[in-house]
C-alpha cells in the first residue's frame, strides 16, 4: 500500500469495467479493511469497555454466538467452495476475499466466546446450535456441492449474509461495546458481500432470465427455514416483537430488486 | 460556453448549469482511502440528502457525487460494488436503481 492518497476526481466518472475491476481485487478489499480493521484485536479495540454480564445475559450471549459461528463457518465453507465454480477470474478473486472474510469472523466470534469465558467454543457450538441454522449451513453445501452456481450464490450471498447483515446490524445496537464493535466490524464486510451476491445473480439473471424460475424454487426451498432462523435468534437477542418484522427487509428488499418476488 | 462536464446527463434536465460541491473528508472508512470522500453513513431521523447524494438501496450508505444529481446519471457504490442510475421518485426525491 502507498502512504500517499491518490486523489480521484469524480469516482462516478469511472467506466463500469473499470469499477468492476477496481471492486473485486485484492488491492481494493486490502485497503478498504485496512480502514476499519486497523488497531484492532480480534476485532475490537484493545481499550473497549467490557462491561460486567448477569449470569443470563452471559448465556443468552454465548447461545447467539453459537449460533453466528455456525452461520459463519456455512458462510466460510460456502465461499470457499464458490471460489472453484465461479464463472471467471475476477468472480473467482472477490471470493477469495470473501473466503478470508469469512474466515476472520469465525475467529472473532470464537474469540470473543473465549473472553465470555466459554473454555471449549467447539463442545459449546455443539451443544447450542439451533436445528434451523444447522439445516440450512447443509443445504447451502449441498447447493456448492452440486455446482448450481446461481443456486449457490443465492443461497450463501443474497440469503445468508442479508440475514447476518441484518442480524449483526440490529444486535450491535444493543450489545454490550466489545461484542458490539466486533459485530460493527463483520457488518462493514457484509456489505460488499451481500452486494456481490445481488450483482452477480442480477447479472446472470438479465442474461439469462430462464434461470429465475431454478432460484424461485431454491427461494421457496428456504424461506421457512430463513424465517425461523430469523426468530429464534431474534428471540435470543432480546428483541422486542414489534421491531421484529423489520428485520427480515433487506433480504425481501432484495429478492424483490431481483423479481423474485415474495412467496 | 459551458462548461462540457456540466452537460454529463444531457437531454435529462440540462437547462441549469450544474451544481458543483467539494467533498470533505469524513469518518467513512469502508473503502480505499482516495475514495472515501465519495461516500458517508446515514445518520438516521433528522439527517437530508444533498443535492448530490443518494441512498444505496442495497447497503443503505449515501453516496456523493463532486456534482448535482439528475435523473439518468450512473453512480457506484463501492461499499457494495453496485451500479445505480439515478431516478426520481413519485415524491420527487432522487433513489438509486440497481443497474446489474
Amino acid at each position: 500500500m502507498s502512504g500517499t492518497r491518490e486523489r480521484v476526481s469524480d469516482v462516478h466518472d469511472l467506466a463500469p469495467e473499470a469499477f468492476e475491476r477496481e471492486v473485486h481485487s485484492f488491492e481494493f478489499w486490502f485497503q478498504a479493511v485496512e480502514g476499519y480493521l486497523h488497531g484492532t484485536t480480534y476485532g475490537h479495540r484493545p481499550d473497549a469497555a467490557a462491561t460486567p454480564l448477569t449470569d443470563s445475559e452471559r448465556d443468552r450471549l454465548v447461545t447467539v454466538l453459537c449460533n453466528y459461528c455456525v452461520g459463519e463457518t456455512a458462510a466460510l465453507e460456502g465461499a470457499s467452495g464458490l471460489v472453484a465454480i465461479a464463472p471467471n477470474r475476477m468472480t473467482k478473486v472477490f471470493l477469495a476475499t470473501q473466503a478470508v472474510d469469512e474466515g476472520r469472523h469465525l475467529e472473532v466470534l470464537l474469540h470473543r466466546l473465549g473472553e465470555l469465558g466459554v473454555a471449549n467454543p467447539e463442545a459449546e457450538i455443539e451443544k447450542r446450535a439451533s436445528a434451523s441454522i444447522l439445516e440450512f449451513r447443509r443445504r447451502l453445501l449441498a447447493l456448492v456441492g452440486s455446482k448450481d452456481w446461481e443456486a449457490a450464490l443465492f443461497a450463501q450471498n443474497v440469503i445468508l449474509e442479508a440475514m447476518e447483515f441484518t442480524v449483526f446490524q440490529t444486535h450491535a445496537q444493543t450489545a454490550d461495546p466489545i461484542t458490539a464493535q466486533v459485530l460493527q466490524g463483520i457488518v462493514k464486510d457484509e456489505r460488499r458481500h451481500i452486494g456481490f451476491g445481488e450483482n452477480e445473480l442480477g447479472r446472470r439473471l438479465r442474461e439469462s432470465p430462464h434461470r429465475r424460475a431454478r432460484i424461485g424454487e431454491v427461494k421457496r426451498d428456504l424461506d421457512a427455514l430463513v424465517i425461523e432462523t430469523f426468530a429464534e435468534t431474534v428471540r435470543d437477542i432480546g428483541i422486542p416483537a414489534s421491531e421484529r418484522p423489520d428485520l427480515g427487509r433487506a433480504y425481501l428488499a432484495a429478492v424483490s430488486r431481483l423479481g423474485l418476488g415474495v412467496s | 460556453m459551458a462548461d462540457p462536464l456540466e452537460k454529463d446527463g444531457a437531454g435529462v434536465d440540462d437547462e441549469q448549469p450544474r451544481q458543483r460541491f467539494v467533498l470533505d473528508e469524513g469518518d467513512f472508512n469502508e473503502v480505499p482511502a482516495k475514495y472515501r470522500r465519495f461516500y458517508r453513513h446515514w445518520r438516521g431521523a433528522g439527517d437530508q440528502l444533498a443535492p448530490n447524494e443518494v441512498i444505496c438501496p442495497v447497503c443503505k450508505i449515501v453516496i456523493r457525487s463532486t456534482r448535482e444529481l439528475r435523473p439518468g446519471d450512473r453512480v457506484y457504490c463501492m461499499a457494495c460494488m453496485t451500479r445505480l442510475r439515478v431516478t426520481r421518485s413519485p415524491s420527487g426525491q432522487l433513489e438509486g436503481e440497481c443497474e446489474y
